[in-house]
């Protein structure tokens, strides 16, 4: 089995498709570290900066709590991951911070309270540059390596049986599991050691630099991505020794691979996730809208009953409509992103039947970018929200003087507040978070691996010769 | 004798494989996708439909002059089914003002159901040709003339009295034709799924002709290419190789390597700031004048008895990021107390002084402003453009483009057609005298009247257009052509058998 694979292995190391592989993906990974070495940088600083000017906002207004009720705690970043060269997934279509916007209605000395919204990400807007794909790892492995790792094994069987030479090599007392294994042994060590190369390569050029630094949880980030990209190579890799087997010439194995090929990758991934997302509708923008108001006018015909009655009866529903009004819009603000996530969420399962999607999002997730990142980050601006309002109500509750009355400026505490005592929003990555939404795509992928392997040992065993 | 050779080549590809498979995955593809297509173009074009209609009615009920907001809407192009282009970009919503000029990064986007659906990548019926349609070129093509030199084929064909160059005539035309099989197929499907739904004119049908016309070029490029690796090597495996190398080089990896390496060259932040400055000092002047008609006028500024009881709002700015020119100075008011009425006179004076200045000083920033903005971005796209057009998948994706009017310069007629406009509705203010009149400021007339205004039209562009856009890029696949095939006849005619 060793001498097999053995002799898989020097076959493909001298050949024509073993040169042109190392070239594209030596060229491939270069690109990408040298693109990521001149954007990190630049993109980290930008986040930085816009969370201190963020905070900066935050702490002028800490002579009213009144103001910092009011206006909420302004926009909140979200916090670039250092392996986005890894995996880009999508990170321009997802927004990269979430408004708590203040200013809807004014109505005398009432302004309405802040809500958490969600804006669209706007570079869609500006972009007038050709649209492409980032090369990023998820493209190398996802296009790149599985093409690869079709064109090593696509005349494995058939094109020895066409040359006679399968004939002789199942002559001697060699099993045929032992051939088979032989072989996927050799044509993954043929795939492996470019690939392999070109991620040294790629990992070189990081660590030479000083401006991009990898903590030792991404190194163990990265590691787990090169062994999730290796058994996407075994998937491909049983995939094409399946089919050359199964065929008489290696031509026709070819063709079908290729055809396979283009349709779970190129085509699979986001054909299925349209067609999946068109099964439902969320909530239009209209209908947003209508129920907006609705909310608006309810509250605002409560607060008009009590309008011309006494003082403190006035204050006390101003309150009231300020403070449940806001929270209700927030309800349904949520309830429209609730519905928006359910929608992608569907579409991104039902995109599994392919393995490149799996591993998109397996990058994704190790990688700490994508839409699953994006929802970390909503959560964490929602738990930072409650806590912030939190903060209000406590501040209040700490001045005796106040009438606790959120929501109107005479019934809330008028001492400033001490600038450090305000929560500070902090986006964090945890792995084992990632790991858990990971593992089913992680087993998902085991799986195909293991079925197309049995199916190739299955139609190994049964070829004629 | 040419014809018993495209006879035999006719068949010997129709019987095979490859052929059936290829023509399977490629109705399969298209047909999918178009499904998809049509029902996203329905909800662009509701989501359109019920924005005219909302605006339409916005207008009925404004009361002031000043504050009637009118808005250029962009109808989805229904040929972005075939090549999507920047037909989801760039918004398609523009305020209509006389204090703002657009250029091409200021309009919104109607508003969609989920904007996170943006994140997974549309594929339309132009994508799927340009993977599918190069394979099944290339897959055709490799064993055209190594095959048979391994069969030995060649020879005794060789050996009949025919040139060599009508033999690779005849491999050509047989093999074009078993290609164009799938491709018109497919597109006839498409189009019965399309025309269900969405009315196309003479002009789309003759539109879709021309992405035929290009489609057609393009899969021949990618024919003579694999024609070409098969004429220069030895062996068939050999050839395959190459080709799938090449492919895989021009479809997938050229077009995203340009992109991640041409960066926005040169210094952004030096130009934004030199164009910043000049439109402050436009700005600036403008200042000048105003504070000089309110001194003459004798109101001393915003913090008078005459503002605070008109309500007279001012600003002038200009955003150091986007080079975006505020001025506004609209106002409303709902009633004016008798006090008041004293003022009214002036204020007529002074919005018909100060509202054609504004004008003015618009048109002069927006000059600025576009001139700065083109050399940022709009140059560094057409560089990427260019750069795209060295893999014949540039070239096929931007005629395509040019045809369905999804390009850049499609685009750009909707944004000139929204300035022009925004000049229709001033001439209209003006032939009103709107600016001196009463109603510019006050709304206790009841609604202002724009029933003579016309409403705002955009066609794309003619065929005609179209085609002058798309032409050269035609051109440039046909020159790809004739030298690949001229190349391929020098290397046949010289090598051995």
């Amino acid at each position: 089995m060793w001498y097999i694979a053995k002799r898989e292995l020097y076959d493909n190391l001298n050949s024509l498709r073993f040169a042109l592989a190392t070239v594209l993906l030596l060229g491939l990974m270069l690109t990408n570290a040298v693109v990521h070495l001149q954007e990190q940088p630049a993109s980290v600083q930008k986040y930085l900066t816009a969370v201190t000017d963020a905070r900066n906002a935050l702490e002028a207004r800490v002579d009213s709590l009144y103001e910092l009720a009011q206006k909420g705690p302004g926009k909140l970043y979200k916090k670039p991951s250092a392996l986005h060269f890894c995996a880009e997934g999508g990170d321009p279509f997802l927004s990269g911070a979430v408004e708590s916007n203040h200013y809807f209605w004014e109505n005398g000395d009432l302004k309405s309270f802040w809500q958490m919204r969600y804006p669209a990400a706007t570079s869609n807007l500006t972009n007038i540059r050709p649209d492409v794909t980032k090369i990023d790892w998820a493209f190398v492995i996802g296009y790149v390596l599985s093409l690869i790792a079709l064109l090593f094994t696509f005349d494995s069987v058939a094109g020895e049986r066409e040359s006679g030479t399968l004939r002789l090599m199942l002559a001697n007392s060699v099993p045929r599991h032992a051939v088979l294994v032989g072989k996927f042994l050799g044509a993954l060590m043929s795939v492996s050691i470019p690939f392999a190369l070109a991620v040294l390569v790629n990992l070189l050029v990081f660590s030479t630099s000083s401006a991009v630094h990898l903590s030792i949880d991404a190194w163990g980030r990265l590691g787990i991505i090169f062994l999730v990209a290796i058994l996407y190579t075994c998937l491909f890799l049983a995939l094409g020794l399946l089919v050359s087997s199964r065929v008489q010439r290696s031509a026709v194995s070819l063709v079908m691979l290729l055809l396979t090929w283009v349709t779970l990758v190129v085509f699979m991934p986001s054909v299925l996730a349209l067609i999946a997302s068109g099964f439902s509708s969320p909530m239009s923008k209209d209908e947003l809208r209508i129920r907006q108001k609705q909310i608006n006018d309810k509250h605002l015909e409560e607060y008009r009953r009590v309008f011309g009655g006494p003082n403190s009866a006035a204050l006390q529903a101003g309150s009231k409509y300020v403070t449940q009004e806001a929270a209700e819009q927030e309800r349904l603000i949520e309830e429209r992103l609730d519905e928006q996530i359910a929608q992608v969420q569907r579409a991104r399962s039902i995109t599994r039947i392919s393995p490149t999607a799996v591993v998109q999002h397996l990058l994704e997730s190790f990688a700490g970018t994508g839409f699953e990142r994006h929802i970390q980050f909503l959560e964490n601006a929602q738990r930072y929200a409650i806590e912030y309002r939190k903060f209000v109500v406590d501040t209040d509750r700490g001045d005796p003087a106040s009438l606790h009355l959120m929501g109107v400026r005479k019934g809330m505490s008028e001492k400033p507040v001490r600038p450090e005592s305000i929560p500070v929003f902090e986006d964090t990555l945890s792995l084992s978070k990632d790991f858990n939404t990971a593992a089913m795509d992680l087993l998902l992928l085991t799986l195909f691996v293991v079925v197309l392997l049995a199916g190739a040992y299955l139609a190994f065993v049964r070829v004629e010769v | 004798m040419l014809k018993t050779l495209i006879r035999r080549e006719l068949l010997d590809n129709l019987m095979t494989f490859r052929f059936a498979a290829v023509l399977l995955i490629t109705l399969l593809l298209v047909v999918a996708n178009t499904v998809v297509l049509v029902q996203d173009y329905e909800q662009r074009l509701k989501s359109y439909n019920d924005a005219v209609k909302m605006h339409q009615q916005d207008l009925r009920n404004s009361k002031t002059y000043s504050t009637s907001f009118l808005f250029a809407d962009r109808a989805p192009n229904p040929l972005s089914i075939f090549n999507v282009g920047l037909d989801k970009r760039l918004g398609n919503l523009i305020g209509i003002y006389h204090g703002f000029m657009p250029t091409l990064w200021d309009a919104q986007m109607h508003g969609t159901n989920n904007p996170f659906i943006a994140f997974f990548s549309s594929i339309d019926i132009v994508f799927v040709f340009e993977v599918i349609l190069s394979l099944m070129g290339l897959i055709f093509a490799y064993d055209a003339i190594a095959g048979e030199r391994e069969r030995g084929t060649l020879r005794l064909v060789l050996a009949q009295p025919i040139g060599r160059g009508q033999i690779l005539l005849a491999k050509y035309i047989s093999a074009m034709v078993c290609l164009l099989v799938p491709l018109i197929l497919s597109l006839l499907f498409a189009l019965l799924l399309l025309t269900r739904s969405i009315p196309l004119s003479t002009a789309d049908f003759l539109r879709i002709v021309g992405i035929v016309l290009t489609s057609f070029a393009y899969l021949s490029v990618f024919y003579l290419i694999g024609l070409l690796i098969s004429v220069a090597t030895r062996r068939t495996g050999t050839a395959l190789m190459l080709a799938m190398f090449i492919w895989g080089f021009l479809i997938l990896v050229y077009p995203n390597l340009i992109r991640a390496t041409v960066n926005p060259g040169g210094d952004i932040q030096a130009r934004v700031k030199t164009a910043h400055n000049q439109i402050q000092q436009i700005l600036d002047a403008y200042k000048r004048e105003h504070q000089k008609f309110l001194e003459t006028e004798g109101i001393a500024g915003e913090s008078s008895e005459f503002s605070k009881a008109l309500g007279l709002y001012h600003q002038a700015d200009v955003n150091p990021v986007t080079l975006m020119t505020y001025i506004e100075n609209m106002s409303v008011i709902s009633e004016i107390r008798p006090e008041f009425e004293k003022y009214v006179s002036v204020a007529k004076r002074y919005y018909n002084f100060v509202e054609p200045l504004v004008t003015r000083t618009t048109e002069k920033a927006w000059r600025i402003r576009k001139q700065a903005l083109d050399e940022i971005y709009v140059k560094q796209a057409t560089t990427d453009r260019v750069l795209l057009k060295l893999s014949p998948v540039g070239i096929y994706d931007a005629a395509t483009q040019a045809w369905a009017g999804t390009d850049l310069s499609g685009l750009r007629d909707f944004f000139d057609a929204a300035r022009r406009y925004r000049k229709i509705k001033i001439d209209y203010l003006h032939a009103k005298d709107a600016f001196a009149s009463r109603e510019w400021f006050v709304a206790d007339k009841g609604p202002v009247d724009w029933r003579t205004l016309p409403t705002f039209t955009f066609q794309r562009s003619d065929v005609g257009t179209n085609a002058k856009r798309a032409l050269p890029d035609l051109f440039l696949l046909l020159i790809c052509n004739l030298v690949l095939f001229m190349a391929i006849v020098l290397i046949f005619i010289k090598s051995e058998v």
